[in-house]
C-alpha cells in the first residue's frame, strides 16, 4: 500500500479527519482521566508526539527486520524504550510539570493510539511519511486533550492555564471529577461528528 | 523451528538495543536529576525557615541532617541516630545506638562526608561497616536542625502520612519549643478541586503558629472559613494585620476543605503525629547526647 498524500496532508489527516480522540475513539483513558486542565493536555500531547515520532521512525526503519508473528512485542519494546527516555529526561530537565504528570508519562507505553499507528502506518510506509503520520497523530492528540482540558478547567475550577479568568467563581465543581471526563468526551465528539455530517450535506448540494 | 531461532536472535537483539538506548539515557539525565531533588528540597527547607534561596541565605544560618535507623541485632530491636560531629565541613559523622527504652547502647563513628551522605546507598554501606558483622539496618527518616551563631533556630522534619487515596508527602517546621512554623506538602495525589487544596495557602498555613500543646488536641472544624481569617492566611493584607488575624485564630481548630473532609482530617492527624512523636524522640536523643557527652553542632 504505496501511501499518495503528502506531508502536510498527512500531519491535517492526524489532527482533523483521524484525531485519535474524537474520531479514531482510541486512548480513552487518558482523554478522561487527566485532561483537567489545558496544562496537562499540553504536557501529556508533547510527550505522546515524541514517543509517537520516534516510535513511528524507528518501526519503519526496522519494518523489514521485524518478524511478523512478534510484531506487537516488537512494538511494545520500541515503546516501552521511548517512553522510559522521555520519562528520564523529562524528571531531570522539566521538575516543576513531572512531579504532577510523572505517573502518566509511564501510562503511555499503554496507550492504544501509539499501537495502532504502528500497525496501520509505520509498518508498511516509508521512514519520511511515517515521521509526518507521527506528527500529525501526536497534535492531534494534544490538540484532542487542550480542547476537553480547556473545557473541564474553565467550567470546574474558572481558570484558563491557571489563571483565574472568571473571578474566582467556579461555575461547577463537578467538571474536574473523572465522571465529568465523560460527557464532555462524549459532547465534543458528537460535535465533531454533527460537524462532519453538515459538511458531507454541504458538498453533496454544491455537486 | 528455523522461525523460532530467528524470532529469537531478533528479540534479542532488539532487547538490547532498547537496554542500551535506555541506560545511555540514565547515565546522562541522572546527575542532572538528583542536582535538581536537592535543589527542590533545599529551597524548600530554606522557604520554611523564612529565608529565600534567590536573595541569599545568612552565613550563620547552618543546616544540620540527622538520619534516623532502625537496628536489628539477632530479633533484638533498637534505633540509631547518624548524626554530624564537630563543626563545619571538616567535621565527621557518628552513629548513635540508643535501646527501645531510651538508654545508651554504643557510639561508632562512620567514615562518610557530607557530600556522599545525601546518598542512601552510599550511608547505608558506610553505616554497616561503622557497625560491624550481624546487624541489619533500615532506614526510617531524616531531620534538619537549623542553627544561628550554634543556637538552635528550628527543625525540619519530613514525613508522609496516607491522604485520601495514597501517602501525602511534607515537610514540616517546628520552633525548638515545637510551635509549628510552617507546613509544606512536597507530593500528593489528592483529587484536583477538592483534596489538591491541601497545598494551596489558605489551607496549609492555618497551622503556623499553633503551639505544641494546642497540637497535641488539634481536630478539624467542619464550618466554613471566616472571612478576615482567609484574607490572613492568602497573605493579601499586610505582615502586621496577619500576625494580629493569627493570634486571634492561634487556638482554634484547623477549617475543614469544602468537600474534601477526608484530605483534611488526614492532613491533621498527620501533622499531630508527626510533631507528638518528634518531641518525643529528640527528647531521647538529647539526654543521650547530653549523658554521654557527644560533641555535635547543634
Amino acid at each position: 500500500m504505496a501511501n499518495d498524500k503528502s506531508n502536510m496532508q498527512l500531519v491535517a489527516n492526524g489532527i482533523l479527519n483521524e484525531n485519535p480522540i474524537f474520531r479514531l475513539v482510541l486512548s480513552m483513558c487518558p482523554a478522561v482521566g487527566i485532561s483537567t486542565t489545558v496544562m496537562n493536555g499540553i504536557m501529556l500531547g508533547l510527550a505522546v508526539l515524541f514517543v509517537q515520532v520516534f516510535s513511528s521512525v524507528t518501526i519503519s526503519l526496522f519494518k523489514n527486520k521485524i518478524h511478523p508473528r512478534i510484531r506487537i512485542p516488537s512494538y511494545t519494546l520500541t515503546i516501552a524504550t521511548w517512553v522510559t527516555v522521555i520519562d528520564l529526561v523529562m524528571a531531570a530537565y522539566m521538575p516543576g510539570p513531572y512531579s504532577q504528570m510523572g505517573v502518566f508519562i509511564k501510562l503511555i507505553v499503554a496507550f492504544a493510539i501509539i499501537t495502532m499507528r504502528l500497525e496501520m502506518f509505520a509498518c508498511k510506509e516509508s521512514v519520511n511519511a511515517s515521521f509526518w503520520d507521527g506528527v500529525g497523530m501526536g497534535l492531534g492528540f494534544m490538540a484532542g486533550m487542550m480542547a476537553i482540558g480547556l473545557v473541564r478547567e474553565l467550567l470546574g475550577l474558572g481558570t484558563i492555564l491557571g489563571f483565574e479568568v472568571l473571578g474566582g467563581v467556579r461555575p461547577l465543581l463537578f467538571f474536574v471529577l473523572p465522571c465529568a471526563g465523560f460527557f464532555v468526551v462524549g459532547l465534543m465528539m458528537a460535535f465533531f461528528n454533527y460537524i462532519e455530517i453538515r459538511y458531507r450535506k454541504l458538498k453533496q448540494v454544491a455537486s | 523451528m528455523k522461525d523460532i531461532m530467528t524470532i529469537i536472535i531478533r528479540l534479542t537483539v532488539s532487547c538490547l538495543m532498547a537496554g542500551a538506548v535506555m541506560g545511555a539515557t540514565f547515565i546522562i539525565t541522572s546527575d542532572a536529576k538528583k542536582q535538581n531533588k536537592y535543589k527542590n528540597e533545599q529551597k524548600v527547607s530554606y522557604g520554611l525557615l523564612g529565608y529565600d534561596v534567590s536573595k541569599g541565605i545568612p552565613a550563620e544560618v547552618k543546616l544540620h541532617e540527622l538520619f534516623r535507623y532502625v537496628v536489628t541485632t539477632g530479633d533484638e530491636l533498637s534505633v540509631g541516630y547518624l548524626v554530624p560531629t564537630g563543626h563545619g565541613e571538616h567535621g565527621g559523622f557518628t552513629f548513635i545506638s540508643i535501646s527501645l527504652d531510651g538508654s545508651f547502647i554504643g557510639q561508632y563513628p562512620v567514615d562518610i562526608d557530607h557530600a556522599s551522605v545525601r546518598d542512601e546507598s552510599d550511608r547505608d554501606q558506610a553505616i554497616l561497616t561503622a557497625l560491624g558483622k550481624g546487624k541489619t539496618i533500615r532506614y526510617a527518616d531524616q531531620t534538619v536542625i537549623a542553627t544561628a551563631n550554634d543556637q538552635r533556630t528550628a527543625y525540619l522534619l519530613s514525613g508522609k502520612f496516607p491522604g485520601f487515596k495514597t501517602f501525602i508527602h511534607v515537610m514540616l517546621a517546628l520552633e525548638p519549643d515545637f510551635t509549628i512554623l510552617g507546613l509544606e506538602i512536597m507530593e500528593h495525589e489528592e483529587d484536583p478541586g477538592l483534596g489538591a487544596e491541601i497545598k494551596e495557602d489558605y489551607f496549609k498555613n492555618q497551622f503556623i503558629g499553633k503551639s505544641f500543646a494546642a497540637v497535641k488536641y488539634l481536630e478539624v472544624d467542619k464550618v466554613p472559613l471566616p472571612d478576615d481569617y482567609r484574607q490572613a492566611l492568602d497573605g493579601k493584607i499586610s505582615k502586621e494585620e496577619v500576625a494580629l488575624v493569627q493570634q486571634n485564630y492561634k487556638d482554634k481548630n484547623i477549617y475543614a476543605l469544602t468537600g474534601a473532609t477526608i484530605s483534611s482530617v488526614s492532613v491533621t492527624n498527620g501533622v499531630k503525629g508527626i510533631t507528638k512523636k518528634f518531641a518525643y524522640r529528640i527528647g531521647i536523643l538529647d539526654a543521650v547526647i547530653q549523658e554521654q557527652n557527644i560533641a555535635v553542632p547543634f
